[in-house]
């Protein structure tokens, strides 16, 4: 559902991370369809594929994988510098971006040069830079002690709820579960509840 | 997506890991400059080659005799050239404007006792004329000089001399043999020349009718002759084939002319240019390979960055782009830097062969252009490979 925060739980092995690549549109599903606003996407070609990841989709990783050759502002750039905008105008974007997270006067800075808290908050900068549909965040308090994982959290939970964004967690932290919305359990492949 | 924006991050990558694309640049360097340096040195040693005939002119055809080997069963008396008979090969045909008839003696030469390195050129008034031999001091051996002992001596001869008098060389006395010569004359110096056999600066120049007075030895069978500039060769040499066959007869007769020297020189010259291009182009070609195999490991390194970049929208174009444009810089520099290096090496070669140097468009543009050429060829697969990663492979990779 549009707005919604997701949580999908379940134990390692189960299926999460599979679903959550074909949800963002990494996989492909071996069998069935997956409907993404309306539209048929299993058997979209490898550029269409690039082109929805690009405009809809916004990944958050458990490990953040920011670029560690490009600073903060031009990790968040990235997205928007795929889709062809001018450097000024995602300059601007991004800048605006970081502010939101809180990130705005580490810009310049390295990911190394950067805790693991900051660098989360950067990665969600990334994901939502280019105002997607869907935000996917894997395990993204998974390598932060509970004190930054828990604002990371707010964060995201912030967003969900004063900008509508649809937020899709994967976890098997209970206390992170408990606070999206909706939890979709997995168990060997299959949802459970 | 913007060129420019490729450019930016390729050039980013290359910096942030500089030995490595150092190494790589020096190989596409070092093979560059050496397809510039063999190839212009190439070109350098030609025109060096031809350079002689500039002064000389091209229009030249030499004629040397030799007694048929099988005429010597027959024991007949020999019959030799007489200089009136030479001097007459000028009637032989309408194309050949000038005959010069030499001998060539190598007597020992000695100056108030010093021996002196050289040989003897018997000649004539037209020897000069011909071959071009300008004089510094005197004057140069004349027809009215007939069986006279004077001599006209090469810039190297007066050199020697000049270490062992400090005197005017005009009217001091040389032995040949046992004759004693005046000098008249001193030429100046002569740039050697694959067309006259002999060497006119270490060369003592004597009347040609005296000359053989001195050897029996001396005979006169060589004759440069100067031929009109539209004239047909071949039938020159028939033309004075024929009038030996009627004067001397039983003589073999060989020709050299410049032209088709030049032709020989100039398709000798061609391969050997071509086979120090090829030599080059080995090292260029294994440059290009240590682009490919440091592209290999910078896609295996960054297998992580790839499957983020997929992550994020990058199409696979994308991603074969950013690592072309990667090699392709790389070879760009590397290029540029060979042809200077490359030409830079050529000018050295020159300087130390005191050959003349000059710029020839050709090599630079050729090694660059190969250079580049290199680097797309040898760009492209590791690119492709990167740009057909699995996303989420890409991504788990450590």
């Amino acid at each position: 559902m549009r707005g919604e925060m997701v949580a999908i739980v379940g134990a390692s092995g189960s299926g999460k991370s599979t679903l959550m690549n074909i949800i963002g549109f990494l996989d492909h599903c071996t069998s069935g369809n997956y409907i993404f606003s309306g539209v048929d996407v299993s058997r979209l070609q490898d550029s269409e594929l690039s082109h929805i990841r690009n405009k809809k989709i916004g990944f958050v990783f458990q490990s953040f994988f920011l670029l560690p050759r490009l600073n903060a502002l031009q990790n968040v750039m990235l997205p928007l510098f795929y889709r062809g905008e001018s450097v000024e105008q995602s300059r601007e974007k991004s800048l605006k971006m970081l502010e939101k997270v809180g990130m705005h006067h580490l810009a310049h800075h390295k990911p190394n040069e950067l805790s693991g808290g900051q660098q989360q908050r950067i990665a969600i900068a990334r994901a939502l830079v280019g105002d997607p549909e869907v935000v996917l965040a894997d395990e993204p308090t998974g390598a932060l002690d509970s004190k930054t994982g828990n604002e990371v959290m707010e964060l995201l939970l912030d967003l969900n709820r004063y900008e509508k964004r649809t937020i899709v967690v994967v976890t098997h932290d209970q206390e992170v579960s408990d606070l999206c919305g909706r939890i979709v359990t997995l168990k060997d492949g299959t949802i459970v509840t | 997506m913007k060129l420019t924006a490729h450019l930016q991050e390729g050039l980013l990558n290359l910096l942030s890991s500089k030995l490595r694309s150092i190494l790589a640049l020096l190989g596409i360097l070092v093979g560059t400059a050496s397809v510039v340096a063999m190839v212009s040195g190439g070109e350098l040693a030609t025109s060096e080659a031809l350079k002689q005939f500039k002064t000389l002119g091209t229009d030249l055809l030499a004629v040397t005799m030799m007694d048929d080997p099988a005429d010597k069963k027959n024991a007949a008396p020999r019959e030799n050239l007489t200089l009136q008979q030479a001097n007459n090969t000028i009637t032989a045909s309408k194309d050949i404007l000038d005959v010069a008839p030499y001998t060539q003696l190598y007597n020992p030469t000695q100056f108030d006792g010093h021996e002196l390195n050289g040989s003897v050129l018997g000649v004539t008034e037209q020897f000069a004329r011909i071959v071009h031999i300008d004089i510094e001091k005197g004057r140069f051996i004349s027809t009215l000089d007939g069986y006279a002992f004077y001599c006209v001596i090469g810039q190297g001869m007066y050199q020697q001399i000049k270490q062992i008098t400090f005197l005017d060389p005009i009217g001091q006395q040389i032995q040949i043999g046992k004759n004693i010569f005046t000098i008249i004359g001193v030429a100046k110096s002569w740039p050697e020349n694959s067309f006259v056999y002999a060497n006119i600066d270490n060369a003592v120049m004597i009347p040609v009718l005296t000359s053989t007075m001195l050897s029996k030895y001396a005979l006169i069978n060589n004759i440069i002759m100067r031929l009109s500039s539209r004239s047909d060769i071949d039938q020159v040499k028939n033309q004075v084939t024929q009038y030996f066959n009627q004067t001397v007869g039983n003589k073999r007769l060989f020709f050299r002319s410049a032209k088709e020297l030049i032709l020989k020189m100039t398709k000798q010259s061609e391969i050997l240019t071509i086979f120090l291009g090829l030599i080059g182009g080995i090292s260029l070609l294994v440059g290009g390979i240590g682009v490919m195999n440091i592209m290999l490991v910078s896609v295996v390194e960054r297998r992580r960055e790839i499957g983020v970049r997929l992550a994020v929208g990058a199409r696979r174009i994308d991603i074969r782009t950013l690592f072309l444009v990667e090699a392709v810089m790389l070879s760009l520099v590397g290029g540029t830097l060979g042809v200077i290096i490359g030409m830079l090496t050529a000018y050295i070669i020159a300087l130390f062969s005191h050959w003349q140097f000059s710029v020839f468009l050709l090599p630079p543009l050729i090694g660059f252009t190969v250079s580049v050429a290199v680097g797309v060829f040898f760009g492209f697969y590791p690119a492709h490979k990167a740009s057909q990663l699995d996303p989420i492979e890409a991504l788990r990779s450590e």
